[in-house]
């Protein structure tokens, strides 16, 4: 059955597009057979909700304080009471338990991971939409103005090889340097994440574009003199998204791996700003003295980045269908 | 089916042939498995690579562990911190002073002074014993007669571009009659002292321009620059300490080519070439003269007294016959150097500084970048070899790992973190030491900034910072409290002086007496102001960040509000430090065994890139920095010391916190050996001297097969 | 065909891979041109102008920065740096060693880690990869594929440091390094097997995430081939399930895999900074970290320029086995 769908010519296979719903519905009837991606799928939700409830409890409504300092208090295990008879009642933290323990300055480690895991994703996030974004452009505009010449070289000649100029870099070196040489900030993080790592978006776009370019509808519409923004906004980039939403969720999960890394190396995020990274590099030097403040972030990165890497293989199967067989 | 066995049988063999390895190799307990020498061989841990092995040019801690082994200075500090001869087996500390005579100034007898008169007043009083003081230090007196001189002398002027830059112009000037008094100790009173002989007048008046004969310029505006410049090339007074040093004899380098003067006068001489960029000028700037008595006998003339001088020659001493301008330009021939890397060739770019040849203990082996540095023991050394046959420093940056690896034998010593050491406090595998060294660690605030120009609010602000809790639980109680800027086992440092005590609410009342009174958000304000700032320290040190935490929390306790931020150190110090751009900072200081705090406290030390980056500006603590500098008695010293750091003490303008303990883990089996009259040996445990170093006896400790009871 | 056509395709050929040289070497100078403007506008200083050392004064500060040509414009000091690059004078901020000596040496002892390595990936992979593919679906399908995953989304260092610890906790014996220190004067075989076991771990952890992926990338590489017409036909003739499985199917599987070999060597510098450092191995990946640290624009832009010049042969490399692999490239 896969084989005579793959085998349908491409005409046939527009001239019958079903409504989108129908795809929809399709996609998910795939979707929901990959139990890895479903598992996945479930993580991600309990996680953008606990980032979400986490902004508002650590920053806004103050329930969980992940900055007040409680030396006495220090290196606490997982579960344990604050001590009452030194730590002020006001310093003491809710139900006075330390759910996650403690850290080197007696901080509570459940607050920080609340507050982390917003930071950590929104590094993720914003990082890839940074990526995405100037993917799909240069992608873009290298597959759909390819031809149009600028002086010597055309516009796809001269973007494809900028993009062997990116690719040429050594990504994680590079975004070491510059992080290192950069005053450092979250911003500076996120940006650098991205501005390094758009080269794949641009590639699937450009081929996309480019096939989809010869096909009847957007020739038709070219014929019927629609603008080109909107041949470009409503017919291409949509039949285009499906590789680019893949790589997105992939790439979240190797943002928040890259910056894991660079706390490790000393050049992650500044305080305030508690991300799982930073406190699991913090914690590795405690590691006989205090396992949980190494183990907690690492497995939460670990579950995390498993998650996003599960749902991405499940949507990349899903979305295409010629992997279907397999 | 081949390949189906191939693919499976494979990965087996790779694992097999990778894990077997595994029995091959020593642990901790048998580090002499299959490698008896293991004993012969002292290997340490570093967290940063040695940058250039060389006495004159290093600024970093791990190439001076290095330089200390290989190269030898003139003295060094022995248990007690006094000096000790090493090269140098003795020497003595004179002065000579010299008088300008003015005939412009009156004597106290209405007439004017000449060269004659004064020193007929100046015998008289010496003959008729009216200054005590006077005969007990002069021991002679002679005139020299007036001179010409020319020489060249800089000046800032302006390119074609009306760029600044420097030129040097060249100008002639008479040197008046001058008297020369030879004294039996350094004495920056003498001329006072004088001053009853030659009147309180003299040379006050001193016209400086009379004695410029020519200068090689037309230009108005240099001209003006050189008659300003005149007043410090013709001092009326000047003191001109002299060290006399006797070297020992047959000692040798490396190389076997002996010791002698030359070298020490070329170590100098190397310090003080442009070309070398020596980071040591300062200490080796205010010398005059250096002048070879004979081959083991040398006087070194100060141009003003500057007691931190003598101590300077720790320092290493290179060797002249493998480093002067022949050896040079052999090198840069072998090297087939181009002319434009000739030009700006100087000993930094010489292969010496990673080959280098000294008459420590330890001859230098080998260097491989970021991995290890080997020393060799010197067989022929003058005060008998070392008894380990290799001296290793390895490189591993991370604290974690340097533990890991002493747990397993491949390392004997490391600088713990304050954390592992209360762990192997209670583990009786290893030796364990912890004990003050030179540095302290504080909260620098800039005193420019209004904010913090009070030192009430400077006050205010170490009032909140409970220290002691910091002492114990950041530090592990690897630390003591400090109160001033004196290394603490120094006796510069006075014990009587009382911290600032713990008192949040206090330190509120005292804010409140200035005016700071809280908002409705929980931030004191004053006059629409809220007290807020930022604090900035480098990464990378997880101490300095805690510290930050704390004090932030703590300040925020009161209501001021403090925004913290760390920086990569080379930003750090170039965008805030350098720049003076900053509002408080986490830092520490590591001190050298000198008084001499004028860099880090002078006022005309804070500008741009000096180390007086607080802007601390305090005209008393000026004048008793400059005494101390002058200073060459060592009881005198202190008391003016004990005086600063009072003063300094008062100021706040840093919050003291505390001098951290060096902690050190030491493999147990490693012991003194100390041979005994009837040629047998002693084991003795090592202990830690007083300034808190392990190594003195570096050269008698031995690695035993089993730990020895004591 | 005729020979005229021969020699027309080896001249193809041939301009095919001028071209491709001629385009490598125009993005190797935007590159490196990109990589110096980078590293030289952002802030931060070498750090042999050190102004932390109390006894440096400013003056001498202006005299080092003058020696590195830090105050010339930018495209100045480029010049200088190719022309220094090129003749071998070039040489560190830092400690003033000559750069591409450094850079060598390191090279030489990141490369048994590299292969060791890549020895562990690809001995590994193709078992697993083609085991799962055989039995897809099955409970072993499914844990490889779950443990693939959870291997690449593990961060490294953080696995590294439980390998460690748990190693020298239990064996106590040391991990860390190319070698035992002390161990010198030891007994050759001792000695040989001492270095063969600190490339254990460090290649083994750096070793992970290739397992994962390139397992994955065997088993859908088989599933595809073991579709195609001429397995079923070697299946219709009645070979036995292993002959059609390890002769018609893997070797066809295997042809993409001949070009993977051209980014092995960029892979060198990239990847290999975090287990470099944990492992405190003297490689390139830590000679670039160090230099980052240090300011040490030298170094950093040579490893760079490296890194890109490997990059780009491996590329290189890659499409030209692509082009003998399949004839069909090179009629492009």
């Amino acid at each position: 059955m896969a084989t005579n769908e793959s085998a349908m010519s491409t005409q046939q296979e527009i001239a019958q597009l079903p409504p989108p719903e129908t795809q929809l519905q399709e996609f998910w009837r795939i979707l929901k057979k990959d139990r890895l991606a479903i598992f996945g799928m479930i993580v991600l939700g309990l996680l953008l909700m606990l980032a979400i409830v986490a902004k508002f409890t650590t920053e806004w409504v103050v329930i969980f304080d992940p900055s007040t300092v409680r030396l006495p208090d220090k290196f606490l295990p997982p579960m344990s009471e604050s001590s009452t008879n030194l730590i002020p009642s006001e310093d003491r933290p809710v139900f006075g338990v330390y759910l996650c323990g403690t850290d080197e300055l007696g901080r509570d480690v459940f607050a920080r991971m609340l507050q982390g895991s917003f930071v950590s994703l929104s590094i993720g996030f914003i990082a890839v939409g940074i990526s995405v974004a100037i993917g799909i452009l240069l992608g873009g505009l290298s597959g759909y103005y390819g031809n149009v010449k600028l002086g010597f070289i055309t516009v796809d000649t001269l973007i494809m090889r900028f993009t062997d100029v990116m690719l040429c870099f050594p990504t994680f070196f590079l975004i070491l340097t510059v992080v290192a040489l950069l005053p450092p900030s979250i911003y500076n993080i996120m940006i650098v994440i991205g501005v390094t790592s758009w080269m794949g978006t641009a590639r699937f776009v450009r081929a996309e574009f480019l096939s989809l370019r010869e096909q009847d509808f957007v020739v038709a519409a070219k014929a019927l003199g629609l603008p080109e923004h909107r041949i470009i906004f409503r017919h291409m980039i949509p039949n285009a998204m499906a590789p680019v939403l893949v790589s997105a969720t992939i790439g979240v999960a190797s943002a928040i791996l890259t910056e894991s890394g660079l706390s490790f190396l000393g050049f992650g995020v500044q305080p305030p700003f508690a991300t799982w990274g930073n406190i699991l590099s913090d914690g590795k030097g405690f590691i006989f003295d205090a396992p949980w403040l190494f183990f907690i972030p690492g497995f939460a990165i670990l579950i995390v980045v498993l998650a996003f890497n599960l749902f991405g293989e499940g949507l990349r199967e899903a979305l295409n269908p010629k992997l279907r067989r397999r | 089916m081949w390949i189906k066995r191939l693919l499976i049988l494979v990965p087996l063999l790779l694992a097999a042939l990778l894990l077997q390895s595994y029995f091959w190799v020593p642990t901790y307990e048998t580090q002499t498995k299959g490698n008896p020498k293991r004993l012969l061989k002292y290997i340490e841990a570093s967290s940063g690579d040695a940058k250039i092995l060389n006495p004159i040019l290093n600024a970093d801690s791990a190439s001076s562990t290095i330089v200390g082994m290989v190269f030898e200075g003139l003295v060094d500090l022995d248990e007690n911190l006094a000096l000790r001869g090493r090269l140098a087996t003795n020497w003595a500390i004179t002065e000579q002073a010299y008088l300008l005579v003015d005939p412009d100034s009156q004597l106290p007898d209405g007439k004017p002074a000449t060269s004659a008169r004064i020193e007929q007043r100046i015998q008289y009083a010496l003959d008729t014993k009216a200054f005590p003081e006077l005969n007990s230090i002069l021991l002679g007196m002679r005139r020299i007669p007036s001179e010409l001189q020319t020489t060249t002398i800089d000046v800032r002027t302006r390119d074609g571009k009306n760029k600044p830059k420097t030129t040097s112009v060249a100008i002639s000037i008479t040197i008046p009659e001058r008297l020369a008094f030879t004294l039996n100790r350094v004495d920056q009173d003498f001329f006072d002292r004088l001053t009853p002989v030659i009147g309180n007048q003299y040379g006050t008046h001193f016209r400086h321009n009379k004695y410029l004969n020519n200068v090689d310029s037309v230009d108005d505006n240099i001209v003006a620059q050189v008659k300003a410049q005149l007043p410090s090339l013709l001092n009326v007074t000047e003191h001109n300490p002299e060290i006399l040093f006797h070297l020992r004899q047959g000692v040798r380098f490396h190389d076997g080519q002996e010791f002698d003067a030359t070298d020490v006068k070329f170590t100098y001489a190397s310090i003080m070439n442009p070309r070398n960029i020596s980071p040591r000028t300062s200490d080796f700037e205010p010398i005059k003269a250096i002048e070879i008595l004979d081959s083991h006998t040398i006087k070194i003339i100060y141009k003003r007294l500057y007691s931190p001088a003598i101590s300077a020659w720790t320092m290493g001493i290179l060797p002249e016959h493998l480093l002067n301008d022949t050896a040079m330009q052999k090198e840069m021939d072998e090297r087939n150097l181009s002319e434009v890397t000739r030009e700006t060739f100087g000993m930094r770019d010489s292969t010496f500084n990673r080959n280098p040849i000294g008459v420590g203990p330890f001859r230098f082996v080998e260097w491989q970048g970021d991995q290890f540095i080997k020393l060799d023991r010197n067989e022929d050394y003058w005060e008998g070899a070392p008894e380990y046959e290799q001296y290793i420093v390895r490189i591993i940056p991370d604290s974690l790992i340097q533990e890991v690896e002493f747990r397993t034998g491949a390392i004997d010593f490391y600088s713990t973190l304050p954390h592992q050491v209360a762990r192997y406090r209670e583990d009786d595998r290893y030796q364990n030491f912890s004990n003050l060294g030179f540095g302290y660690v504080y909260i620098g605030y800039n005193n420019r900034k209004p904010l913090f120009a009070n030192p009430q609010v400077r006050r205010a602000m170490s009032m909140a910072i409970n220290v002691d809790e910091i002492i114990e639980y950041i530090m592990y109680n690897e630390a003591e409290r400090v109160t001033g800027p004196f290394p603490k086992i120094t006796e510069w440092y006075d014990e009587s002086i009382q911290p600032v005590p713990y008192d949040p609410e206090g330190a509120r009342t005292l804010l409140a007496s200035l005016g700071w009174e809280k908002n409705t958000e929980g931030w004191l304000e004053k006059d629409g102001n809220i007290f807020e700032f930022n604090m900035v320290t480098n990464s990378g040190n997880s101490i300095r960040k805690n510290i930050m935490s704390i004090a932030q929390n703590a300040w925020k306790k009161i209501g001021i509000k403090c925004n913290t931020q760390y920086f990569e150190w080379a930003v750090f110090l170039k965008d805030f430090i350098n720049t003076g751009d900053f509002d408080a900072t986490v830092l520490g200081w590591s001190m050298g065994i000198d008084p001499d705090l004028y860099q880090i406290w002078h006022s005309s030390q804070a500008g741009p890139q000096q180390l007086n980056f607080v802007g601390y500006n305090n005209p008393q603590v000026d004048k008793l920095i400059v005494r101390i500098r002058q200073e060459y008695d060592r009881v005198q010293q202190r008391t003016l010391t004990h005086k600063l750091h009072k003063i300094i003490h008062e100021d706040q303008p840093y919050t003291f916190l505390y001098a951290s303990k060096g902690t050190r883990i030491l493999d147990k089996k490693i012991v003194i050996v100390e041979p005994q009259p009837d040629g047998t040996e002693r084991y003795k445990k090592i202990y830690p001297l007083k300034h808190g170093a392990i190594q003195f006896y570096f050269n008698k400790w031995r690695k035993l097969e089993h730990t020895p009871a004591f | 065909m005729a020979k005229t056509g021969t020699y027309a395709s080896i001249l193809i050929m041939w301009t095919y891979i001028a071209r491709n040289i001629l385009q490598r070497i125009v993005t190797l100078i935007i590159v490196s041109i990109v990589a110096h403007s980078v590293i030289h506008l952002a802030p931060g200083e070498p750090s042999q102008v050190d102004p932390s050392n109390p006894r440096m004064k400013p003056s001498d500060i202006e005299n080092i920065r003058a020696a590195f040509h830090l105050d010339d414009p930018l495209h100045v000091q480029y010049v200088y740096w190719m022309r220094d690059l090129f003749t071998g004078e070039l040489k560190s901020f830092k400690d003033n060693q000559p750069v591409l000596p450094k850079i060598w040496q390191r090279f030489l002892n990141s490369l048994p880690l590299l292969i060791c390595a890549t020895l562990i990936i690809w001995s590994l992979s193709f078992p697993t990869g083609i085991h799962a593919a055989i039995r897809r679906g099955s409970t072993y399908d499914r844990t490889t594929t779950f443990t693939a995953y959870a291997l690449i989304s593990i961060p490294g260092f953080f696995l590294s440091y439980i390998m460690i610890l748990w190693v020298v906790n239990t064996f106590n014996v040391p991990v860390i390094g190319m070698k035992t220190f002390g161990m010198e004067d030891a007994d050759m075989v001792f000695r040989s097997m001492d270095r063969l076991w600190h490339l254990v771990i460090p290649s083994l952890m750096s070793a992970i995430g290739g397992i994962a992926v390139l397992s994955r990338y065997v088993r859908s590489q088989m599933l595809e081939v073991v579709g195609q017409d001429y397995v079923r036909t070697a299946r219709a003739k009645g070979l036995s399930e292993d002959n059609v499985i390890y002769r018609h199917a893997l070797q066809n599987a295997l042809l993409p895999f001949v070009t993977m070999f051209g980014f092995l060597l960029p892979a060198l510098i990239g990847g290999s900074v975090i287990f470099e450092q944990i492992f405190a191995w003297p490689g390139l990946g830590r000679l670039g970290y160090e230099a980052i640290l240090a300011r040490d624009f030298p170094v950093i832009l040579t490893i760079n320029f490296i890194a890109a010049v490997l990059t780009l042969v491996g590329t290189l490399v890659s499409d030209l086995l692509y082009a003998v692999v399949d004839p069909r490239i090179r009629l492009q």
